[in-house]
């Protein structure tokens, strides 16, 4: 390593005013010159936690932040010391957050707000810093800056917000930018292009980049050097090639593993070609009215049949979710038919409705509101058996016990409430809740998404035999293709409302036809730093 | 449109143990806890607290200066002012009760229903909700007096009814945010039927929501009422009701300033200690103002 | 912008019609005969007089015409004439109405000059004594009977100290009315400034200034007093709606001549058609308070302003 940027050790952070639990324990790290260098690790680890103790940023009076030694261009620093954190901040050290959509000031015109801190902190003038902002907009890809520098963030996209935060963090040519999960708000096709422009950036400046991030395909893609943090600590640096081969700890192997891959194994071919289970016929929705409509979903037909999975994969505003809840009749469909089970529900409605949804139960996204929060575990996987009301009380108790070992919680969970579940529990509750009455289809709305890696692995896992077991048919929804690789026997690809190509997973995914299915698949992350696959878009 | 004069709330639907113990670690909810009990004591044991009867005439000499037989003095007609405001509590707690009572169940049902029933049922009844609630509940209530005659039964059926729109909103804005979640979808999509839907799911969800709006309610709708006393339009003399009372004080503004400062003063303790029970109570049940 | 203020303009209209709509209903709502009620206090009323009244009131037309009739004569300006003195109820409300606005205005204006710095303060030294100390006086603020406060001040300034006039209405009188209510609204303005503010605080985008390297006072007037400060425009129309509904209250105890004093008054005398009156202007005035605040906000939040 050459001359290091920042060193840090003993680094400590604990919170809380009155019992501080300490968080991020005893970590340390270095940083050379144009390094980049990646902190991974799931969540609560802590490391977001040592991104904003390295910028002062966090909170007086709750966070407590020491550090045995911490050294920025050489010269050191106490972290306790606001002026000298102050001091740093911007100048020596930059910093892209997660939320391009909340990060920029929603009332002052984004000239105003990259300008602002160099006239106050170079003294610069505003004609001065201005220029300096529309060359930056520019080289961060922004179609002509000087007319955007008047507008205000709303009138950006996500993935333009992103630039403009990374163009704004550059602003005064910082040694150290840190970007703390700069692309988990975003698409997968827009995550590529922000990658590279953080690399090119910092590259040119010959800053170094401090890489927040839980995604092991984004740390292969750009880091010289990873440290995985778990539970407040550094468990194993190497260099990125060396940690994905020879992953020297346990933890990191296991990290690795569950990373599910596009080039990893598929799922098992199903069973037997059932029947149908669903059959969507030119469905069609539009939100608003008038000039503003836009459709949602656009003339989509797909079938669904007993023992298979079909993926529908899209980005965000594909219009992926609003057809699930179509398919549920959660949202009734302006025009084509949706048939479950033999049975046409596009124009049920009150208990008929009822009757005729029975064979259809869904699984959703987040697992803290998935769940009723006065409703024990137990009671929430005998609602739908008590509505159906086709079993008695002491029946429902044994199948209400029966899930819970099926879903790996064990018959003690019963009497527990949501919030003494994690995340992982609470999915799995669901999934129990969702297969107590033995429905013929599920639909999962991204089940794993807000899930730690390690524990998405596994509920996919269950998901996929649970799925063998009883003949279901899985609707999963997701953004994610290689989650996609390890559980669909088909995949549907939806962009803007319509599904752009579909096909057995083998086929979509290693020969995709249309190009939007190309385009995201390069975008990717491959989870392999050595078959780094770039593809320009 | 916002909502106006009071915070948004969003209260945890998650049970609380030990919600008691929370709320008396916290000084806004202890003292506020104190005050009520007070309150109630004084309007269970009126007759054994207060030294005479609210009403008799000649307690004392007219317009005694407090000393320690009267402690808030005597009126004009020589009664015992310290025994009046003892006996006043009872109506202060009344009126704080129905009208709060008319109030919530009214609200809840027409929020909860608006939620629930969505379509032209929830456009007719929250669109009308804003309405007189952008009225502000003094008109309400005055044009409910207007109506139904000065008297102290009319004035908390009046504040009860002004009250309405607030609680309908609230409830409104809870229950849509409670159908909105998975769980509750779920359910729909299990197969609930609307009873269950609003019984099991919808209405304990709400609930922590309304309580804390409630317990603030009661300071507002005890202060309302009163006012309509003080203006004559609600507990005519020689009721001892506070507002009726500072009312009457007002004649002897000179002479006998403490005729005015007691039933004040008492309004006042009353109203601050339902709203600090409020602001306790919302800082136990929302996890986002716990460090506020 | 276009299609936010043409709802704004939507529910004003939709606030004056069903307020003109709750007037017509008023009067049918009262238990017994109206007209029995309104001049059993006036002696000597034979049953031929009484049927002229209902007539001339048109209370002998079925509901939905006297409505049409209402509005009718509304669009010409004539709310009809007061049951005692015969004049006309219009003239005298808006002859009243000033003094209320002028009430309600200054009232706000000891509010928000109050109130708004105390809340940035309380927001600015959070967790500390001074937030500790300024949130108590604000709960005792809100708790504190209007019509009370009015009383103690009105003991205190104009009759121990003899510093204002006790009644009238002058310029001078106008002090304490205007304190009176600005004092209680200025506890609830404290409340909201706080916490509009604590909740800008915690925006991402405050943390990105910090993030800049910018100094924190540029950080706190800059980016979150600016953050903090729409929400408190937003509820001001609804405060100014309070204040009004507060002044009703204040106009009796300083004897201030303004539409709330002259409501009591007809509600005493049973004078309906001042009553009906009054409501209508007071759900107008708000209205329209209400709808101008809503644009001064659209023209402040660029994302409305500059929305299609």
């Amino acid at each position: 390593m050459s001359e290091a940027i920042l060193e840090v050790s003993g680094l400590t952070v604990a919170l809380g005013r009155r019992a501080p639990r300490t968080l991020v324990d005893d970590i340390g790290f270095a940083i050379g010159r144009g390094e980049r260098v990646a902190l991974v690790g799931e969540s609560g680890s802590g490391k977001s936690l040592t991104a904003l103790a390295l910028l002062g940023l966090l909170p007086h009076g709750v966070a407590h932040v020491r550090a045995r030694s911490l050294r920025v261009l050489g010269r050191h620093i106490d972290p306790a010391q606001d002026a000298q954190m102050r001091a740093l901040r911007g100048v020596a050290i930059g910093m892209v957050f997660q939320e391009p959509m909340t990060s920029l000031n929603p009332v002052l015109t984004i000239g105003r707000q990259m300008s602002e801190a160099m006239i106050a902190r170079r003294g610069a003038g505003a004609r001065e810093a201005q220029d300096r902002a529309i060359a930056l907009l520019d080289r961060v890809g922004i179609d002509r800056p000087e007319l955007r520098m008047q507008q205000y963030p709303h009138e950006f996209s996500g993935g333009m917000r992103q630039r403009v935060m990374i163009a704004m963090a550059m602003m005064l040519q910082p040694a150290l930018l840190i970007a703390d999960e700069p692309t988990t708000a975003l698409d997968v096709t827009v995550q590529a292009r922000i990658l590279e422009l953080l690399v090119d950036v910092t590259r040119e400046n010959g800053s170094g980049l401090l890489l927040i991030t839980h995604d092991m395909g984004v740390v292969a893609q750009i880091a010289d050097r990873v440290a995985v943090m778990r539970r407040g600590r550094i468990v194993e640096e190497q260099p990125t090639a060396d940690l994905f081969r020879a992953p020297r700890q346990a933890y990191t192997r296991a990290l690795l593993a569950a990373v599910p891959r596009l080039d990893g194994p598929g799922a098992d071919a199903p069973a037997s070609a059932g029947r149908p289970v669903l059959r969507l016929a030119g469905v069609s929705k539009r939100f608003g009215s008038g000039r503003r409509a836009t459709a949602a979903v656009d003339d989509v037909s797909l079938e669904v049949h007993a023992g298979e999975t079909l993926a529908l994969v899209g980005e965000s505003g594909s219009g992926k979710s609003t057809l699930a809840r179509i398919a549920a009749r959660l949202t009734a469909a302006d025009s084509g038919t949706v048939v479950l089970d033999g049975t046409d529900i596009t124009r049920l409605s009150g208990s008929a409705l009822r009757t005729a949804r029975r064979p259809v139960q869904m699984i959703f996204q987040d697992p803290y509101a998935s769940l009723d929060p006065r409703f024990s575990a137990a009671r929430a996987i005998a609602e739908p058996l008590r509505i159906a009301g086709m079993l008695d009380r002491s029946a429902i108790g044994r199948r209400v016990e029966e899930l819970l070992v099926r879903v790996g919680l064990g018959t003690a969970a019963g009497a527990r409430l949501p919030h003494q579940f994690s995340g992982g529990q609470r999915q799995r509750i669901a999934i129990a809740r969702a297969l107590a009455t033995g429905p013929k289809l599920v639909i999962a709305d991204e089940p794993t998404s807000a899930l730690d890696v390690t524990i998405q692995a596994d509920i996919l896992a269950l998901l996929s035999e649970l799925q063998r077991e009883q003949q279901l048919a899985l609707l999963f929804i997701t953004h994610d293709l290689a989650v996609v690789r390890r559980i669909a026997h088909r995949v549907a690809v939806m962009r803007q409302g319509r599904i752009v190509e579909i096909g057995s997973a083998d086929r979509v995914l290693t020969a995709p036809q249309h190009p939007y299915t190309q385009a995201l698949l390069a975008a990717a992350p491959t989870g392999d730093p050595t078959s780094q696959r770039r593809v320009a878009l | 449109m916002t909502m106006a004069g009071t915070d948004p709330i969003a209260v945890t639907a998650a049970p609380t143990p030990g919600l008691a113990r929370r709320l008396f670690s916290n000084p806004a909810g202890l003292i506020g806890t104190g005050i009520v009990l007070v309150l109630v004591a004084l309007a269970l044991f009126a007759p054994q607290i207060a030294p005479f009867a609210p009403t008799r005439m000649g307690a004392g000499k007219p317009l005694l200066a407090p000393s320690l037989v009267h402690l808030a003095g005597t009126d004009e007609f020589g009664r015992d002012m310290f025994s009046r405001i003892v006996f006043g509590a009872r109506f202060t707690l009344m009126v704080g009760a129905i009208a709060v009572g008319i109030s919530l169940v009214v609200g809840l049902c027409i929020g909860l229903m608006a939620a629930y029933a969505r379509g032209w049922v929830e456009i007719v009844l929250m669109r009308l909700s804003d309405v007189l609630f952008s009225f502000t509940e003094t008109l309400i209530a005055l044009a409910c007096v207007a109506v139904l005659g000065p008297s102290l039964q009319n004035a908390m059926i009046a504040v009860g009814i002004a009250g309405i729109p607030l609680y309908a909103r609230t409830a409104y804005a809870a229950a849509l945010v409670e159908a909105g979640k998975p769980y509750f979808e779920g359910s729909v999509v299990a197969g609930a039927g609307p009873l269950r839907l609003l019984l099991t799911h919808l209405l304990p969800n709400v609930l922590p929501t309304m309580i804390v709006i409630a317990t603030l309610g009661l300071s507002s709708a005890i202060l309302a009422a009163a006012g309509l006393s003080f203006l004559g339009l609600g507990a005519q003399p020689p009721t001892p009701e506070w507002g009726a009372m500072l009312s009457a004080g007002r004649d002897f503004f000179n002479r006998a300033p403490w005729l005015m400062l007691y039933p004040g003063l008492a309004i006042a303790v009353v109203v601050l200690g339902f709203n600090l029970l409020g602001d306790g109570l919302r800082h136990v049940l929302d996890p986002k103002g716990r460090d506020r | 912008m276009g299609r936010f203020l043409l709802r704004r303009l939507g529910m004003g209209l939709l606030t004056v019609f069903v307020s003109s709509i709750a007037v017509t209903l008023l009067i049918h709502l009262v238990p017994g005969d109206p007209v029995q009620i309104m001049y059993a206090q006036s002696q000597g009323t034979t049953p031929e007089q009484i049927e002229a009244i209902r007539h001339s009131l048109g209370l002998d037309l079925s509901i939905p015409e006297q409505y049409l009739r209402f509005v009718g004569r509304l669009a010409q300006g004539d709310l009809g004439v007061t049951v005692r003195g015969q004049q006309p109820v219009l003239g005298l409300l808006m002859q009243r109405l000033p003094n209320t606005l002028a009430l309600s205005v200054s009232a706000m204006m000891v509010a928000l000059l109050i109130g708004v710095p105390l809340g940035f303060l309380a927001a600015a030294r959070r967790g500390g004594w001074l937030d500790a100390g300024l949130m108590a006086l604000v709960m005792v603020g809100i708790s504190i009977p209007s019509f009370w406060l009015g009383l103690v001040l009105l003991f205190f300034f104009a009759v121990q100290l003899q510093w204002l006039p006790v009644t009238g209405n002058g310029p001078l009188n106008l002090v304490l009315p205007a304190l009176t209510l600005g004092l209680a609204n200025a506890a609830v303005f404290a409340r909201i400034t706080r916490s509009a503010m604590i909740d800008a605080m915690q925006e991402d985008f405050v943390r990105t200034a910090h993030a800049k390297g910018l100094p924190e006072a540029t950080v706190l007037h800059r980016h979150a007093l600016r953050a903090g400060l729409l929400p408190i425009v937003t509820i001001m129309g609804m405060q100014f709606a309070y204040m009004m509904g507060g002044a009703i209250v204040v106009e009796n105890i300083f004897a201030w001549n303004g539409i709330g004093r002259l409501a009591i008054e007809a509600i005493f005398q049973r004078d309906y058609p001042v009553i009906q009156g009054f409501i209508l202007v007071f759900a107008t005035v708000v209205a329209v308070v209400s709808m101008l605040l809503d644009i001064a906000y659209a023209l402040l939040d660029p994302r409305v302003r500059r929305a299609v």
